[in-house]
This record gives structure tokens, C-alpha cells and sequence, in this order.
């Protein structure tokens, strides 16, 4: 038992002098290694930071919105439903709410557009959030246009600059009077974007849902957690579907492109081939090499989320801003809290290790499968 | 089909697995024809080193298979919040009807795969390869086991489509239909809890006799399958009630949560591997008769029985924590 | 003693370049003794050692060693037995460069799991023995001719095998160098030792050391006779 452990040591040691002795292959290797794990490293944490940051401030909105659609499209709401629905027992209260999205294709951002509940502004002036302030490099007192719905242009003057405490959910705000903003998108009086209401108990969600269908049988009554079920789809789809296939793709051509071209140099050839004829077995072989592929993977992988996790926490994903524009250029100095997810880095290992050991198990095998008899020519 | 990178990352996984047993299963019939020990010929040799490769894969593909296990169950879990009225992983895996297949499958693979390296290890303490037909037989009873998980893992994740706004009408929550998990909860908890007991014990009485006699390997084999499936039973049915301390949850998945200090991992594994090893003592009596494997054979199987008990009796010391510590009582 | 029945080895057997280097070859190789093949270059005498030796398996025919059929083993199994039985010289010596002359004595030792203390207390043991011990903490590409062929002397005895397999051991060496292996080479036939060596250097084979010289030529043993 000591022995097959001795052994194990043994071939470690052998296994990481080796290494060190070809270092111009195998930190090429390891940097190329390091920097993949690093791209999708710092996607992930990103992507789960925002989604994580994007559920808390969620957590307080309203917890059930009514919408109403026509032919399955989305359409306004008229405000006299507000009253038969908010009779239903279990409401406590319903309330229209007028908001929207602008996107600027001048500074390729999107904006939201809401109207307050109570202190809306005057008429002709807007409230904007930090990030469009910076953007558009507008401050108090200054004009800024927009386009209207029907291509009329506004102008509006900045009232506020909002303070930046949840800056996630203000920072591509733009608050607007009532009136201003039926104008301007077009939505006619009597009309508003959808209803939230406010439940007594959260159990009674599905009936109350289901009564309001019976109501009016034009809409579409969505949970909180739906929302928070939309959110989390969405993002999923963002980071899941472009980014990782993307960045598995790159990984596993470029570490196949890598093995291909480099495959064994004939002194590591010699090398093994010297230590089957003085008594290394294939297996022997096999087992240096797993530990060669595990030095490096653990390597690259721990310096790849270690740097990864520096750059989004404590950068704030610099490196992205090109990269997501929409977004970067709004929240230039978001700090995202740091936070790791266990799940996360188990499917980065999937996505970067299991590869790259798959694909190294065939060249592995054919290093250790030399003829011991071939040192003897 | 939901893009969760962690979905997309099974589904590559079980792909590569795929890949490697195909290509193991072509060599496996090559060696099956034309396997000949007695002759030193280009193509024997070639076969010989070929079976080098066929373990390392099947050997990578066990530690895949294991985290994938988990890892299955663990993304279950957390899409469930995607899926309207999946709670947890239950929820999730019923949503379609290649969820629980998928599942079983893996565990399958799992125990196949963890048999076969039982098997490869003593056929290499042989020094003619003495079981290499039966090795590669069972290896090819694998490939079509793995072939199906991957293409029921794939689609479960292709029939899940995650219910955004768009097209759930107002449909909220409504207590889905829960699959198998209906009729292991639906058993009595005491009863149950009593038959995971004498399970428990005459297993690991006959591996203990078995241990220390080296008789009675076949009955502490079947035993120890027995006794897997009672587990996961008991499991659903009363045990989760202990830890979960609520009267009516009978998931087999929340426990791998971190609610419930991630009990589940140890528990499964301990379960999983006492299966493997326990299954593997038995696999092993017909050939204690083998020329070149009498001396070696005996000493495995004691050493493998005793990690099987090892591993029985974590997992009933672990339940039976579970059971008293939690101070929940069942009327 | 190691005894060689009616083996075959054939290169790339049923392909236009088909090859047999080595073709029914029987022989006897007596333990405690030197015995040298020797042949012109190409006559099959590197395979032939290589059978011998554990490294390849025959296309055909036995080998005994001792009472054991050596040539139905698994390739494990082989290794072992190399491992055990077999210490190789070889030609160029093939040491590993960046390690250390001790790190390649005890090297062939690793897969065998002796604790690490008492294999290098081994290792400097041996080449003690060669007047190495200086040199163990040197890297091997600066060791100086003699000193690398010690230093791969020393590696093939560091498993303390039975027999010892030399392939040219003299083919790069001047004289006095390779006067100096054929010393050793007393030596360890004086502790014992079974050797065979392969050569066409008279050096090696005209010497009174050598029990037996085998002539090999086109892969057939065309004289078996005492040495000198
Ligand atoms: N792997 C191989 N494939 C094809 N032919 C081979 C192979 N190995 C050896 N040979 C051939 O077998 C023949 C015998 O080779 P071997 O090395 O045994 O000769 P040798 O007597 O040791 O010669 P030398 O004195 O030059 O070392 C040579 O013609 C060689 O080309
Ligand atoms: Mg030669």
C-alpha cells in the first residue's frame, strides 16, 4: 500500500521536474490555458454578479403585474381596469404605471423611461440617472434631445441628476411627466403600460391571477417570480448561449491546434523512450502524463479564476466594456459585490479542463506506448 | 432548451463520453476477434496497447460520470426556477419524460463503469490478461448504456423550454405530477425506516463473514445490490422526512443542498460506492478458479469487501444521524 | 539461465517492407557468465538482445527465464520482470538531460515504490562504487565522457538486476574508455553477474572476459563458440 503511494510521489516529483525542464512549451501552453479560463471566468462572474444584483432590487417591485396582450403581442392597458381588479378580494391595491424603453443609437444605449407615482417633474424637464448623465455629458440645467414615437424631436431639460444608491436600477433611468410622456411615446390618455398590484398574501397569488383572467380575458397576469424567471432566462440565454459556445469553441481549437502542432518533440520522445527500456511501464507513462495534464489544467484554472475574479470584482470587468457596450457605457463605475458560485466554477471546469484532458488522453497514450526497444537505435 | 452554461457543459460532457466509448467499444470487438496471447504478431501487440488506452478512457469516464451525476442533479435544481412549477429538482426532472430515464442512466453508467474498472484491475494482475473476453464483452453491454444516457440527457434539455413571460398565461404555480417520487413517498415511513435497518445489518453481517471467512461472497454481492435500492428508497420515503424535519417532503434531491449541509453528497456517494465495490466482490468469485488470478484474487475481494462495508456503514451511521440528531419525530 | 527457442522477429509482417531481423534463433545463455553477439551492423543483433531483454516480444518462438516462459506475458508483466531481472547499457549511454546524475541513477527505481530515502541512499551507494559520488548533484550534459558512462553503469545497476544487457557499449568511446567499461565489466562479472553485450569492437570481443561468442549474421546465429 505505502509503495503504490511511494510510487505515486515518485512519478509526481519526476512529473513536475519534467515540466519545469521544458518551461518555453509548457508556459506557452499554460498562458494560452490561463487566459481562456480567465475570459469565461470573468463572463460567468460577471453575468451571475449582474443576475444576482438584478434579483435583490427585484425582490422589492411589485408582486403582480398585469399586462394585457392582443393576438399574443403586447399592448396598453386601459386604466379602467384598474378599478374591477382592484375589487378583487385579496388586492390591497392596484395602480396604473406608464414606463418604457428608449434606445439611443447615437451612443448605442438603452434608457428607461418611467413617469413616477408622486413627485413627477415639471413639465418639459426629466430626471435622469447617473450613467446617461455621463453619457450624454448632461447635468442640471442642460438640454437633451430625444426622438419621439413619431419621429418628432423632443427636448427636455435635465431637472436631476438621481443619486446613485441603487445605481443598478437608476442608472439608465429617465423620469418624465405624465403628459410629456404620453406625447412622446405615443400612448393615448386612458392608457397605461400595465397595472401592478399589491396581494395581501402571497398564497393567494394563483387565485387572484386566475380571477383577473376571468375578468378580462385580454391579460396576462405575471408573478414576481416569474419575473425574476425572465430575468434569469434571459441572462442564461446572453452568457449561455453566445459566450460560452464561443468561448468553448476557441478553447477547444485552439488547445487541439495547440496539441497538433506541437505534439511530442523528439527529445521528450527519447526521454520516455529511455524510461520504458530502464523499467517504467506503460502505465508508469500514463500515470506521469495524467499528472502532467492536472498540473497544468490546476495551474491555468486557479491562476485563470484568480485573475478572473480580480478583474470583474475588483476592475469592475474593464476589459468587457468594448465588449458589452450598451451596458458598460452606462455603468462605468458599477461595483459589483463580489460573490462566487460553487455551480459556476463546476461548469467552468467542465468547459475548460474536461476538454482539454479529452483531448490530450489520445497523445498521452501514444507518448506512453513507445517501443522501449526504440532507444536501442 | 434552456442554455444554462451549466447545461451546456453536461451535454458536451456526456458527448465527449459518448465519443470515447464508441471508440473503445471498436477497439473492444477488434480485441474480442482477433485477441490471441500465444502469438507475438504486429497486430497483438497492437491490441495489447490499445487495451492501455480503452482503460484510461473508461477510467476518466467513471470520475466524468460521477461529478456529471451530481452536477445533473445539482443544474435540475437550480433551473428549476425557470420552469413553471418545478420547486426543485423533482420538478424539473418530471418535466418532461427523459428526465428520470436520464438520471437512472447515469447512476447505471456509473455502476458499469466502476464494475468494469474492478474487472480491468484484475485482469491486469493476470499475467495472460485471463479475463479480457469478459471485460470487453461488458464493455460493449456499456456502449449502448452510455449512447442512451447521452441521448436522454440531451433530450430532457432540448424538451425543457424555459417559461418566460411570453407564453405562460397567468399559469402560476400548480403541484405537477411527481413522477416515480409519488409512489417511494407514498410508502409507510416506519416500516421503511425498519426494512433500511435489517437491510443494513444482514449486509453487513455477510460482509463481515464474508470478510473474515471468504465465504458467502455472492450473497454479500446481491445483498449489497439489494441494499442500494432499499437506500435510495428509504431515502425518499422516510429519511428525508428526518432531515428535511417537515412531515411530507419527500425529495431525494434537497438534501444535496446547502440547507441541509450538502448531506446529500457524502450520502450518495458513500451508497454509490458500496454498491460498486460490494457488486464487484461478487462479479470477481467465478474466477478465483483462474490459474494466474488464484494467488491475487482473494486479497482483492477482501480488500474491495472492505471498502464496501467501509462505505455501508458510513452511509448508516450518516442516516442514523440524520434520524436522532434532528429530534424530529414521526406520530 | 536464459534459454532461446526458435525465435522469429518480423517487421511489418504482411506489407511489401516486410522484415525479419532475427529468424529461428535458439541459443543458451549461461548465468555468471559473459556472452557477446557479435555481427556486422544490420545482422539483427540489437533485436535480438531486445527479446532477450524483456523490451520486445518475439514474432514467434520461446523464451525461458529460469523455468518461466517469458514470451505469453502481459506487456505488465514483462515490464516487471525487465525491471527486476535486467540492467541495459546503451550505446550514447541515453541519460536524461536536466536531471542530475543522481535524479537519472535512480530513476529506472521510481515505479518499484521504494520509500525515497533508502532508494538514494541506494543510488549513492552505486556510484560510490564508480567514483561518482562527487558528481551526483551535477547535471548529466556536463559530466565528462567517462563520467556519463559510470553514470549509466550505475543506472543499470541500481535494481540490482541479474543479468546485464550492453548494445555497443563502446561504439563511441576511445580506447582507453572503452578499456576502462571492459574493466568494469570484469568487475561485475567477478560479483556475479550475468552479461551479454553486443559489439563488433574487438576490444569487446576478443577479450579473455568473454565465456562465449555468438556470430550472428542476416538475423541467423552462424557461429556459437567459446571465447578466447
Ligand atoms: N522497427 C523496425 N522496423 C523495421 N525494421 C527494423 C526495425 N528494427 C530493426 N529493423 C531492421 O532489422 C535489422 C536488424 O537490426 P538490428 O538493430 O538488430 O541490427 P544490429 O545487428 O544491431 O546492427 P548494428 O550493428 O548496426 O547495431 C536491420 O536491418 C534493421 O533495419
Ligand atoms: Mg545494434
Amino acid at each position: 500500500m505505502s509503495g503504490a503511494i511511494e510510487r505515486q510521489l515518485h512519478i509526481i516529483d519526476f512529473t513536475v521536474s519534467s515540466l519545469l525542464r521544458r518551461k518555453g512549451k509548457n508556459g506557452a501552453l499554460l498562458t494560452v490555458y490561463t487566459l481562456i479560463v480567465f475570459i469565461l471566468a470573468s463572463v460567468m462572474f460577471f453575468t451571475h454578479a449582474v443576475k444576482r444584483e438584478a434579483a435583490l432590487v427585484l425582490r422589492e417591485s411589485p408582486e403582480i403585474i398585469v399586462q394585457r396582450t392582443l393576438t399574443g403581442r403586447y399592448q396598453p392597458i386601459p386604466i379602467s381596469y384598474v378599478e374591477s381588479i382592484g375589487e378583487i378580494r385579496g388586492v390591497i391595491s392596484a395602480r396604473p404605471r406608464l414606463w418604457g424603453y428608449y434606445y439611443d443609437a447615437n451612443f448605442l444605449a438603452n434608457y428607461t423611461l418611467v413617469v413616477p407615482a408622486d413627485q413627477q417633474p415639471e413639465a418639459g424637464t426629466i430626471d435622469i440617472g447617473s450613467g446617461i448623465s455621463r453619457v450624454r455629458e448632461a447635468f442640471r440645467g442642460d438640454t437633451i434631445g430625444f426622438t419621439g414615437h413619431d419621429g418628432k424631436p423632443f427636448a427636455f431639460v435635465v431637472n436631476r441628476v438621481l443619486e446613485e444608491e441603487s445605481r443598478l436600477l437608476t442608472a439608465d433611468l429617465i423620469l418624465m411627466r405624465e403628459a410629456d410622456y404620453r406625447a412622446f411615446s405615443g400612448i393615448p390618455p386612458g392608457y397605461a403600460t400595465d397595472l401592478v398590484l399589491k396581494v395581501r398574501n402571497p398564497r393567494e397569488y394563483t387565485t387572484i391571477a386566475e380571477k383577473i383572467v376571468k375578468l378580462h380575458p385580454d391579460t396576462r397576469p405575471i408573478v414576481r417570480d416569474e419575473i425574476l424567471r425572465t430575468y434569469d432566462a434571459l441572462f442564461g440565454w446572453r452568457s449561455g448561449l453566445v459566450i460560452v459556445i464561443f468561448g468553448a469553441a476557441v478553447l477547444a481549437f485552439v488547445i487541439f491546434a495547440w496539441d497538433k502542432a506541437t505534439g511530442l518533440s523528439s527529445e521528450e520522445k527519447k526521454e520516455i523512450g529511455i524510461l520504458k527500456a530502464v523499467g517504467w511501464e506503460t502505465s508508469d507513462v500514463l500515470l506521469m502524463k495524467f499528472w502532467e495534464g492536472l498540473a497544468v489544467s490546476l495551474t491555468a484554472f486557479l491562476a485563470g479564476v484568480i485573475l478572473g475574479y480580480c478583474h470583474v470584482f475588483f476592475t469592475s470587468a474593464a476589459l468587457f466594456a468594448p465588449v458589452i457596450k450598451g451596458w458598460s457605457t452606462l455603468y462605468p463605475d458599477f461595483r459589483l459585490v463580489p460573490f462566487i458560485d460553487l455551480a459556476d466554477l463546476v461548469t467552468l471546469f467542465f468547459f475548460t479542463v474536461v476538454p482539454y484532458t479529452v483531448t490530450t488522453i489520445v497523445p498521452s497514450w501514444r507518448a506512453a506506448t513507445i517501443d522501449p526497444d526504440s532507444v536501442m537505435r | 432548451m434552456i442554455l444554462h452554461p451549466t447545461v451546456l457543459a453536461l451535454v458536451i460532457t456526456s458527448f465527449l463520453t459518448s465519443l470515447m466509448i464508441l471508440y473503445s467499444g471498436y477497439y473492444g470487438i477488434r480485441i474480442l476477434v482477433n485477441w490471441d496471447m500465444g502469438s507475438g504478431s504486429e497486430l497483438q501487440l497492437q491490441l495489447e496497447r490499445r487495451t492501455y488506452l480503452i482503460s484510461t478512457m473508461v477510467g476518466y469516464l467513471l470520475a466524468l460520470q460521477l461529478v456529471s451525476l451530481f452536477l445533473f442533479i445539482f443544474t435540475a435544481d437550480s433551473i428549476s426556477s425557470l420552469l413553471v412549477g418545478a420547486m426543485c429538482a423533482v420538478g424539473t426532472l418530471s418535466a418532461n419524460g427523459f428526465g428520470y430515464p436520464a438520471l437512472l442512466l447515469k447512476v447505471a453508467v456509473f455502476l458499469l463503469a466502476g464494475l468494469w474498472l474492478i474487472l480491468n484491475r484484475a485482469d491486469n494482475q493476470g499475467y495472460d490478461y485471463p479475463l479480457i473476453r469478459k471485460k470487453y464483452l461488458l464493455l460493449l453491454f456499456m456502449t449502448p448504456v452510455i449512447l442512451a444516457e447521452t441521448v436522454c440527457q440531451a433530450l430532457f434539455f432540448l424538451g425543457l423550454r424555459p417559461d418566460i413571460i411570453t407564453s405562460c398565461c397567468g399559469s402560476l404555480f400548480s403541484p405537477e405530477a411527481r413522477g416515480i417520487a409519488t409512489e417511494m413517498a407514498g410508502l409507510p415511513p416506519l416500516p421503511t425506516l425498519a426494512a433500511f435497518y435489517a437491510s443494513a445489518a444482514v449486509t453487513l453481517a455477510s460482509g463481515v463473514y464474508f470478510y473474515l471467512k471468504g465465504r458467502g461472497c455472492g450473497l454479500f454481492a446481491s445483498l449489497n445490490l439489494v441494499h442500494l435500492v432499499v437506500t435510495v428508497v428509504a431515502i425518499i420515503s422516510v429519511v428525508s422526512l428526518y432531515i428535511y424535519r417537515m412531515p411530507s417532503h419527500h425529495c431525494p434531491f434537497c438534501i444535496l443542498q446547502r440547507e441541509y449541509l450538502y448531506v446529500g453528497y457524502p450520502l450518495y456517494a458513500a451508497v454509490l460506492t458500496g454498491g460498486v465495490t460490494g457488486a464487484g466482490t461478487g462479479m470477481l468469485l467465478p474466477f478465483r478458479t483462474v490459474s494466474s488470478l488464484r494467488e491475487v484474487l482473494p486479497g482483492m475481494t477482501r480488500r474491495l469487501s472492505a471498502t464496501s462495508l467501509a462505505c455501508t456503514a458510513f452511509s448508516t451511521l450518516l442516516v442514523s444521524w440524520e434520524v436522532l440528531a434532528t429530534g424530529f419525530t414521526l406520530r | 539461465m536464459i534459454r532461446v527457442r526458435q525465435i522469429t522477429k518480423t517487421f511489418n509482417s504482411g506489407r511489401p517492407n516486410e522484415f525479419t531481423a532475427v529468424s529461428g534463433v535458439s541459443l543458451t545463455v549461461n548465468l555468471r557468465e559473459v556472452t557477446v553477439l557479435k555481427g556486422p551492423s544490420g545482422s539483427g543483433k540489437t533485436t535480438l538482445l531486445g527479446m532477450v531483454g524483456c523490451m520486445s516480444r518475439p514474432t514467434s518462438g520461446r523464451i525461458f527465464l529460469g523455468e518461466r516462459e517469458i514470451t505469453s506475458l502481459s506487456e505488465r508483466f514483462l515490464t516487471d520482470i525487465r525491471r527486476r531481472t535486467f540492467g541495459f547499457i546503451f550505446q550514447r549511454f541515453n541519460l536524461i538531460n536536466g536531471l542530475t546524475a543522481l535524479e537519472n541513477v535512480m530513476a529506472p527505481a521510481y515505479p518499484s515504490g521504494e520509500r525515497f530515502s533508502s532508494l538514494r541512499a541506494r543510488a549513492l551507494a552505486v556510484m560510490e562504487m564508480f567514483d561518482l559520488a562527487r558528481k551526483a548533484g551535477a547535471r548529466v550534459e556536463w559530466l565528462s565522457g567517462g563520467e556519463a558512462q559510470r553514470v549509466a553503469i550505475a543506472r543499470a545497476l541500481i535494481n540490482n538486476p541479474s543479468v546485464v544487457i550492453a548494445d555497443e557499449p563502446t561504439a563511441h568511446l576511445d580506447t582507453r574508455l572503452s578499456h576502462e567499461f571492459m574493466a568494469i565489466m570484469r568487475r561485475l562479472k567477478e560479483e556475479g553477474k550475468t552479461i551479454i553485450l553486443a559489439s563488433h569492437d574487438p576490444i569487446v570481443h576478443d577479450t579473455d572476459l568473454a565465456d562465449r561468442v555468438i556470430e550472428m549474421r542476416d538475423g541467423r546465429v552462424i557461429a556459437d563458440g567459446a571465447g578466447r
